[in-house]
């Protein structure tokens, strides 16, 4: 999750032609890929989709770094492979799916803006939702510097140590607990100044 | 643990498809109920609560691919209706965020919800019934967990035939997944294939990693909630319901 402020950096100061191409076009690229992936059952398809993504992502230049981002959902795909008796046909086809939908989603976050996506969903979905989403999104970006901070005096005073479990449980849970009470309080302030700065229930973005 | 980690394309389109349905209405009913005011006014706090889950879900113990949901203690901050409204940002801001599934928002959200819901009116009974707040947040929150899983083991288990269509379908046919009842029914009737799908394989391996996943989020849960029950006893409500 660390991740999530270094994609937002990529999203703003790329310049590859992903970049450059407008939020709608990228999303409704993104709802063609998941239609594929929906519909299309075969592996030379899935392997031919998966591929195009691949090219997608290096014309883009989105750096390799990211990239362990798209392999994550490999570890939920490795559960369900005992669903299936082993077929290797079938943990390919499941591998391959969602490697694709894991691309697809990284390459649209690392070339587009939150703003610019929530813009879009606001004129399709409820405002009050895409409002929910983006004060979340704003909240990470809070709760990300208090939950380093936090890691940081964990970890300098010896808080987190896997020879004592339950002292460390402890600890892992204090510094979670530390995060709510946090947030509620970065929450109230948020509100008040979005009170101060004309808030009536709705936030207006930008236009593209 | 407690939610489908599943790719999209997976389960058959009309449950995943279902599921969104049914968050949507009850979506709807929420918002007919609630006042706007205190929504908006609410807002920040759910939406704090949601990054709260979020930055809470990154902490994998890779092992056995589980995560901290802090679904039940957001449920009792929260209360049953704002829960269900930030488990459903939290799922889609999880999907985007290389966790997958974006076909399976709707009914993450409502395996989210249940483990939040129950585990808000658990810990409600359980405060009432023992007056320890530790071993009433544990029992809430495994209670609540156990529940979601089996639900999750439910859902999976509606799209049994499915698994077994996708997995013998290499046999000769097309690119896309569409067919019609007819040819369906013709080539079941050439060759029946052999039940390849083993939902009690599925469940000797979900339910005892789940079970330490219960017992962790447990523990973890009830040590946030003494935590902030030390600091700010007020967010817990708890002097309410002793008058």
């Amino acid at each position: 999750m660390i991740q999530l402020s270094y994609l937002d950096y990529l999203a703003v100061e790329g310049k590859s032609f992903l970049h450059r191409l407008s939020p709608k076009l990228k999303i409704i690229g993104m709802i063609f890929i998941l239609f594929a992936i929906v519909t299309v059952r075969n592996l030379p398809g899935l392997f031919f989709l998966y591929v195009f993504l691949l090219c997608l992502y290096f014309m883009a230049k989105v750096p390799v770094r990211i990239f362990p981002l798209t392999l994550y959902p490999l570890i939920f795909a490795f559960l369900f492979i005992f669903l299936s008796g082993f077929q290797l046909f079938f943990i390919l086809l499941i591998f391959l799916k969602v490697l694709c939908g894991s691309t697809g989603v990284v390459l649209l976050l690392a070339t587009t803006p939150y703003p610019s996506i929530f813009s879009v969903l606001g004129r399709v979905l409820p405002s009050s939702f895409v409002m929910a989403l983006f004060l979340t999104y704003r909240s990470v970006f809070i709760l990300l510097n208090v939950l380093e901070d936090t890691q940081h005096a964990l970890y300098l005073r010896g808080g987190v140590q896997w020879r004592h479990p339950w002292r460390s449980l402890t600890n892992i849970s204090n510094a979670f607990g530390h995060l709510i009470i946090k947030g509620i309080d970065a929450s109230e302030k948020m509100y008040e100044s979005m009170l101060l700065r004309g808030f009536k229930g709705e936030i207006h973005y930008r236009r593209e | 643990m407690s939610h489908i980690h599943l790719p999209d394309g997976v389960l058959p389109i009309w449950l995943w498809a279902l599921g969104f349905v049914v968050v949507i209405l009850i979506w709807m009913i929420l918002f007919r109920l609630m006042k706007k005011e205190e929504l908006t006014r609410r807002l920040p706090l759910l939406g704090m609560m949601a990054a709260v889950m979020v930055l809470g879900a990154s902490v994998e113990i890779v092992p056995i691919a589980y995560h901290v949901n802090l679904t039940v203690i957001s449920g009792i901050l929260l209360g049953p209706s704002l829960i269900f409204l930030a488990t459903f940002v939290v799922n889609v801001i999880l999907a985007l965020f290389g966790h997958g599934g974006i076909t399976v928002i709707g009914l993450n959200t409502l395996m989210f919800a249940i483990e939040g819901a129950l585990g808000y009116f658990l810990f409600h009974l359980f405060w009432r019934l023992f007056r320890r707040l530790s071993f009433a947040v544990f029992l809430a929150t495994f209670l609540a967990l156990a529940v979601s899983t089996f639900s999750m083991i439910g859902v999976v288990s509606l799209g049994t035939s499915h698994y077994e269509e996708l997995i013998h379908q290499e046999k000769g046919k097309g690119i896309v997944g569409f067919e019609f009842g007819k040819e369906k029914e013709g080539h079941q009737k050439e060759g029946v294939p052999e039940k390849e799908v083993n939902l009690n394989r599925f469940m000797a391996i979900i339910v005892p990693l789940g079970f330490i996943g219960w017992v962790l989020e447990g523990i973890i849960t009830a040590l946030v909630a003494r935590y902030i029950h030390r600091l700010r006893p007020d967010l817990l409500r708890l002097n309410e319901e002793s008058r």
